[in-house]
């Protein structure tokens, strides 16, 4: 049995899978901090779960790219968790676990979060026959030449995430922006990304914060002046 | 634009109280002005409109300050951030989404901030003497 876990960016989700089986989930789009509310969510669920943590087998979660804030609030409470359980965590990527919201619905994947200044956070997939590939690793791009790319790509094009509003405000709807229910990412995505993947030790859980091309160029820029 | 003139720190305190009475969640406060202008007296003046019980400091060391009032106030100090990489790194981009009222100085030093911001309320505070200050808010509610 797989627990997921989101607080990535301002939504929060948890989930329970096992074997096909959804067997719990929670969602929430509030401003409440997740600081606050994480943990309470997933206490109640697995309560109204009759679950135990030590009945879950991993505790994956979405380790990056998404906000500072939310993926260190992530990130410490499974750390926390998995060690206090002696259970072992599972990272994935955000955009991987948005991706699997679309598993049986046929298309190419945009997922975007909004990464503030004009970027976004992206990664393209393909989902054919409730199977989920790839096409890019994650990465951060201006979001102008997101949509300049994507115009590129044939055949349906769905954008997700919680920046899909922000390209589809420039694509003058050409794309599927996906429904409210798909769009963002959930606890039940992440444990579908988690399926099957190797674990890691509570200690080796780490945010990978994706830094942007722009911030890397003004740092490297910096770095050089002082030499 | 609402201009003040103020010859005490008590009078800078109630510019601000007049300030804060047209502000709503959300809203983003830039101050301009040199140190020892004032900045943190004003944001002083901000919280005790919204009617915040704790000491309001410098948020110099600490990078922001966050007060609970009938409306959460966070007040930052940019000065020794200086990309959006470090404004990243210190959570800056959550807290705009946190429905409370922004105070921050030295945003000056981030190019690319001002456009993600929207439209702000910008305070600038200038030195007229040891006890006189010129206050000058613009912006948002307040025009050019």
């Amino acid at each position: 049995m797989i627990l997921g876990i989101d607080s990535s960016a301002i939504t929060a989700g948890c989930a329970l899978y096992d074997g096909g089986k959804v067997i719990a989930e929670q969602f929430l789009n509030t401003k409440h901090t997740h600081s606050q509310t994480l943990l309470p969510m997933v206490e109640s669920m697995l309560k109204s779960a009759e679950v135990e943590l030590c009945d879950v087998d991993v505790i994956a979660v979405t380790a990056g790219p998404g906000s500072f804030t939310g993926l260190r609030i992530g990130i410490a409470s499974v750390k926390g968790m998995a060690v206090g359980a002696g259970k072992k965590c599972l990272p994935v990527s955000t955009l991987e676990a948005i991706a699997y919201n679309f598993v049986g619905i046929d298309g190419i994947i945009c997922c975007a979060m909004d990464a503030r200044c004009g970027q976004v956070y992206n990664a393209l997939f393909r989902s054919e026959n409730g199977v989920i590939s790839r096409l890019c690793e994650d990465r951060a791009v201006k979001s102008a030449d997101l949509y300049e790319e994507l115009k590129q790509l044939q055949g349906r094009v769905i954008l997700a995430g919680d920046g899909a509003e922000l390209l589809d405000n420039v694509t003058e709807h050409s794309f599927t922006l996906a429904p409210p229910a798909l769009r963002y990412q959930r606890g039940l995505g992440v444990c579908l990304a988690a399926e099957g993947r190797e674990p890691v030790e509570a200690a080796a859980l780490m945010p990978s914060y994706l830094r942007l091309p722009q911030a890397e160029r003004e740092r490297l820029e910096k770095e050089s002046k002082a030499e | 634009m609402m201009e003040f003139i103020t010859n005490s720190v008590e009078e800078t305190l109630a510019a601000a109280e007049k300030v804060a009475a047209s502000l709503s969640a959300g809203d983003i406060i830039l101050y301009e002005g040199d140190m020892g202008a004032g900045k943190t007296h004003f944001t002083k003046g901000i919280a005790r409109y919204l009617g915040v019980d704790d000491e309001v400091t410098s948020p110099t060391f600490a990078l922001v300050n966050e007060y609970e009032g009938r409306l959460p106030l966070f007040h930052f100090d940019l000065y020794r951030i200086d990309s959006y990489d470090d404004l990243y790194a210190i959570g800056f981009f959550d807290y705009l989404d946190r429905g409370g009222i922004i105070a921050a100085e030295w945003s000056e030093n981030i190019a690319e901030l001002k456009d993600e911001l929207g439209e702000v309320i910008t305070v600038s505070i200038e030195k007229l003497s040891e006890t006189g200050r010129k206050i000058t808010v613009s912006g948002k509610y307040f025009g050019d």
